[in-house]
């Protein structure tokens, strides 16, 4: 099934728990999914930004280019939908398998 | 005709048929009113500035409608950078016109608007965010001055809007018609709503499924059959009838508030933006005030430049400016008023992107930068003051002054340094009391504490997105707390 990138903000002032949220974002990964920060030379098939807030200043074109999909999470949002923080998880694990089927 | 120019803004509210009411007359030509013309010509300058090469780059950007070169005001926040031009722009505003020049009400109403209507229309199904479109491309290609209507009377505030003893003080649908709602109630303090050419009204508070009929928005026509306007006074507004030009401290600008009456006012269905759906309510007061908030951090600081200025000449003028407490003062305000642009510009730089694809401040620091501005300028204000002295609210008048017989004496006894002119001396002293007692004080002083919401409004957001509990984390973990 492969790895699936993870890109961090800096983490000045995360308004959610950031590893909280990738550890249980691995879990709900069907098997044999994975969950890496090691960059690939030819950048990953899908990957997570993970911003701590929704101004996700990290989130530049320099480190959009390391994915050629991307799963955004700034602060409470998924792809600029708020969630509850409980739920990103789960929303984040089924976009990931949205994006694998394609 | 994408930009109007500062005369085809003005002929434009000359085609226009206002309902005003100014001190117990119906006023027949709110243009060229002498109460009310000082605050037009502040608008009319958000007009003016955009024709000019010298501000172009701050005043006008472009369209993500239509591509077309717009007045900044009329603009949908595209990325940060937009967020930090609103604010220089607002900064460069407040510069010009040393006055509320009441167009940002509007271009923070459109922004809320955009961002809630589409979020709405995902969720619900519903087809407002259209509709705010087709407006929205109406504005920017007419150059209109839209009023942002957001705070209703609220008459007894321990009571909700349906509980109110008179339903009226919030505004509310009475009527729902196959063509459109019919809309009473009222919006109170309304900036610059003679000046508009149109209204975008916004519920006032989060409400709850028993009041969804004051979750609300809409637009219309500012001289709408159905719309009655009356004025708000200003402390002062009565020397601009005197027909002088140094008393009202500011003769060409100012700005203006007004209740804004919707008597069973008709709103075709195509320009209403939000009806019932009470779970954005919230949101969309939310975003508006965060917005205005950011604003704070422009237009007062604008304003601010013009007290430290004529502060500064008054020490000139009266000789004491060399004295170190003087210079400090300075200091003092300049460092006060650059805290708050320095605000303004953090929430704008921090500001990201909406589902709609507009952008949205940081509301944690927009709150910071407004709670900062319901201190901030009374203290400069002080300042001010402590600088031009107590001639500011003692001298005599611009009549005395200009008297073929007493002339003479206010002349000799009102003069400071020898060089300079003593009308020149009562002119900076009159500015300063027109910005910190007189008619702009509105905009300086209760609008900076009022307006946008009041103090506690921003400390209940600042608590709400202030990230305690991760505060408390870091804290633990510096003193080795294990749980």
């Amino acid at each position: 099934m492969g790895l699936i990138g993870v890109k961090y903000c800096g983490g000045c002032n995360p308004h959610i728990d950031r590893s909280g949220l990738v550890k249980e974002i691995e879990k709900l990964l069907p098997p044999g999914c994975r969950l890496t920060t090691d960059r690939l030379s030819d950048g990953w098939e899908i990957a997570i930004f993970v911003c701590g807030c929704p101004t996700a200043c990290a989130d530049q074109p320099a480190a959009g280019s390391m994915s050629r999909n991307w799963v955004r999470v700034r602060g409470s949002t998924v792809d600029l939908e708020p969630f509850p923080e409980d739920k990103i998880a789960d929303v984040v694990a089924r976009k990931i398998e949205t994006l694998q089927k394609k | 005709m994408a930009l109007k120019t500062p005369e085809q803004y003005e002929e434009s509210l000359r085609t226009m048929n206002f309902r005003v009411y100014l001190m117990g007359e119906l006023v027949k030509n709110v243009v060229d009113h002498p109460i009310i013309k000082p605050s037009m010509n502040s608008v009319k300058m958000t007009y003016a500035l955009a024709q000019n090469p010298q501000h172009e780059d701050l005043m006008t950007a472009k369209s993500h409608l239509t591509g077309q070169k717009i007045n900044r005001f009329c603009h949908i926040h595209q990325n940060t950078e937009d967020l930090v031009k609103k604010v220089k722009m607002q900064r460069l505003m407040g510069q010009k016109t040393g006055a509320c020049f009441q167009r940002c009400v509007g271009m923070d109403a459109i922004n809320a608007v955009d961002s809630v209507t589409f979020e709405m229309d995902k969720k619900l199904g519903t087809q407002y965010h259209n509709r705010f479109i087709k407006f929205l491309r109406m504005m920017q290609e007419e150059d209109l001055t839209v009023d942002g209507a957001m705070t209703d009377p609220k008459g007894d505030r321990s009571l909700p809007p349906g509980k109110q003893a008179d339903p009226d003080l919030y505004t509310r649908v009475v009527e729902k018609r196959k063509e459109g709602i019919v809309v009473r109630g009222a919006k109170a303090h309304q900036t610059g709503a003679i000046n508009s050419h149109w209204i975008l009204v916004m519920p006032t508070i989060t409400m709850t499924k028993e009041d969804s009929a004051y979750a609300l928005s809409f637009v219309a026509p500012a001289d709408t059959e159905g719309i009655l306007y009356i004025y708000g006074r200003q402390s002062c507004d009565t020397r601009k009838l005197e027909g002088g030009q140094i008393d009202v401290g500011n003769l060409q600008y100012g700005g203006h508030e007004a209740l804004m009456v919707f008597d069973d006012l008709f709103v075709p269905w195509e320009n209403v933006f939000m009806c019932g759906e009470y779970e954005y309510s919230g949101a969309l007061v939310e975003r508006f005030a965060g917005y205005h908030r950011q604003s704070y951090g422009g237009c007062k600081v604008g304003v601010g430049d013009v007290l430290i200025g004529a502060a500064a000449l008054a020490a000139d003028y009266n000789g004491a400016s060399k004295a170190s407490h003087i210079k400090d003062k300075l200091i003092e305000m300049m460092h006060l008023n650059e805290t708050l642009y320095a605000c303004g510009i953090a929430c704008s730089a921090e500001g990201h992107q909406t589902a709609s694809g507009n952008y949205l401040i940081d509301l944690l620091l927009a709150n910071v930068c407004k709670q900062n501005v319901t201190r901030l300028p009374y203290e400069i204000a002080r300042l001010a003051e402590d600088i031009a002295g107590g001639l500011m609210v003692t001298m005599a008048s611009e009549h005395d002054l200009k008297h073929p017989e007493i002339g003479k004496i206010v002349e000799k006894y009102f003069k400071g340094v020898v060089s300079v002119p003593t009308e020149h001396r009562c002119r900076v002293l009159r500015l300063i009391e027109n910005i910190t007692l007189g008619t702009a004080a509105v905009g300086y002083r209760t609008e900076s504490m009022h307006g946008a919401g009041s103090p506690q409004a921003q400390r209940i957001m600042i608590s709400r997105q202030g990230n305690l509990e991760y505060k408390k984390k870091l804290a633990k973990e510096i003193a080795g707390i294990k749980d």
